[in-house]
């Protein structure tokens, strides 16, 4: 499973996923924090849709972490204040560039979560669906 | 008389901080982080969008120190920002990736994906509830729950995040005029100072970090006469927009190899602004020309000003103030205003005194 598609199943996915997968690996490997999470700011570079051309929106604030394992180094970088989250997705992307044999049985479960949050995504969609308009239109005498 | 320079006053400074700190705090009330976030959102998404630094924790901070004060509270963020490396820029983000929680449009009443209210203020009475003095924890879940069990009846299939935009389908109908992307790098206000005359990406940068107030006044002043811009809102749109940033390191550009980081809540206009242009047959015809605003949180009257001083500034006619850059983007940051209205507190002592030194011979003189 490829970074993208993993990195957005851990972050919208339940905070205990994350968890789980990080405590195994630390069950079986020696992490090692080459950098404890720390707060920094990534800049947003946007599209605008009159002109199409490209402006920076302002910065968000990130909670980043690196951790190595095996000599393979992981890097956990989430939106807000998100000390623990960022140093599991480190662990876990560590996990991933070391290819540790936990990671083959891990694919399963991810496809898991993804479907969870779809289901959740879906749910949300429809309450918000409630406030469409369904216009009427009015006798004209 | 002689100038000289004094000094003192230290400890009534040191007293004036305490003194704040007791005004804060002698209720004995405790304002936790989360109610803020989870009770102030305007308040919040306000603060985080002046500022131009998204992060509800630290707004929700600079909000308590601050006693609710905005300007404070932004200045705060500001301050804190300059301390915190900037590691990452994000892949760039396109709008129409946006799960969207809200999108209407003023144009056209039958838009594809259709007008979705969302959570919004507009369709309330502006009448005062009273009931809220009252309100109870067991009262909001009892409420909550109903509403969540509203929310399952519903059938309807969705998917918010593949909406067409409006703009794309005039587009499409060739009712307005194809775009191809302009890949130019923007320039960064936080790291080059304003030169005129400026980028659309510099101006688009001030204008979504400006302060509410200012930039709806002059949005409005924009209309009123004091330019030229007749707008109508073509699509308004409130949701999240998921963020990616490529490998630190790692020399591919592979997007499949992108981390992503997580998702910011924004708003989004497009206002259509009609404009008179001469055709072949060199008469007039009407076209429409797009004014372009976004900025944190949900704040649509903020980002339809910004819409409307978009297309004002592309314009660029220096007779009317609200077409004149230089007159737009200098005064509507709120750290930048604030801080220099409010610089007119401190100790003027000697200007003021050699003012008046000025005033007295100049007195005694018109007195011989």
């Amino acid at each position: 499973m490829n970074r993208r598609r993993r990195t957005a199943i851990l972050i919208d996915g339940s905070p205990s996923f994350a968890k789980d997968l990080a405590r195994e690996i630390e069950r079986n490997y020696a992490v090692r924090i080459l950098s404890e999470p720390q707060h920094a700011l990534t800049m947003i570079k946007l599209r605008e849709t009159a002109k199409n051309s490209l402006f920076y929106l302002g910065e968000v604030l990130v909670t980043e972490t690196k951790v190595q394992i095996n000599n393979k180094i992981g890097i956990g970088i989430v939106v807000g204040n998100e000390e623990e989250l960022s140093y599991e997705l480190a662990v876990i992307d560590a996990a991933y560039q070391g290819a540790l044999k936990e990671t083959k049985n891990w694919t399963l479960l991810f496809e898991e979560e993804e479907r969870r949050i779809r289901e959740n995504k879906t749910t949300r969609e429809r309450a918000i669906l409630k406030t469409k308009v369904d216009f009427e239109m009015m006798d004209v005498e | 008389m002689a100038y000289v320079a004094v000094k003192g006053g230290a400890e009534a400074i040191e007293e004036s901080i305490k003194r704040l700190t007791y005004e804060r705090i002698h209720a004995n009330e405790l304002l936790e982080l989360e109610t803020i976030t989870a009770t102030m959102r305007g308040m919040v998404d306000q603060v985080m969008s002046e500022s131009s630094l998204y992060s509800e924790f630290l707004a929700a901070i600079a909000i308590k120190q601050s006693e609710g004060n905005v300007e404070e509270a932004v200045f705060l963020l500001r301050a804190h920002r300059s301390t915190l490396p900037r590691t990452y820029y994000t892949r760039v983000v396109e709008t129409n990736t946006m799960a969207v929680e809200r999108r209407i449009s003023a144009s056209f009443k039958d838009i594809p994906g259709g007008q979705i209210l969302g959570a919004s203020y507009d369709y309330t009475h502006r009448l005062m509830d009273f009931d809220l003095i009252g309100e109870s924890k067991a009262g909001m879940k009892e409420w909550v729950s109903q509403f969540l069990s509203e929310e399952i009846e519903t059938t309807t299939n969705p998917d918010l995040t593949t909406l067409p935009k409006v703009v794309e389908y005039l587009r499409g109908e060739k009712l307005f005029s194809q775009i191809e992307d302009d890949n130019t790098e923007p320039i960064d206000v936080t790291k080059q100072s304003l030169q005129f005359p400026t980028t659309r990406s510099e101006r688009l940068q001030v204008l979504t970090r400006g302060q509410t107030g200012a930039v709806t006044s002059l949005g409005y002043a924009a209309i009123r006469g004091f330019g030229q811009v007749h707008p109508t809102v073509g699509e308004l749109r409130v949701g999240k927009l998921p963020l990616w940033i490529s490998h630190p390191t790692e020399q591919s550009d592979d997007e499949e190899n992108d981390y992503y980081i997580g998702e910011i809540k924004v708003t989004e206009v497009e206002s259509f602004v009609p404009v008179s242009v001469q055709n072949e047959n060199n008469t007039e015809e009407m076209e429409f020309e797009i004014g372009y605003g976004i900025c944190y949180g949900q704040n649509e009257t903020k980002a339809i000003a910004i819409s409307i001083l978009d297309h004002s500034l592309e314009v660029g006619k220096k007779e009317y103030p609200t077409q004149d850059e230089e007159f737009v983007l200098l005064h509507i940051d709120s750290v930048e205003s604030s801080g220099f209205i409010s610089h007119l507190k401190l100790p003027h002592y000697v200007t003021f005194q050699s003012k008046l030194d000025s005033m007295r011979k100049i007195k005694k003189e018109s007195e011989k």
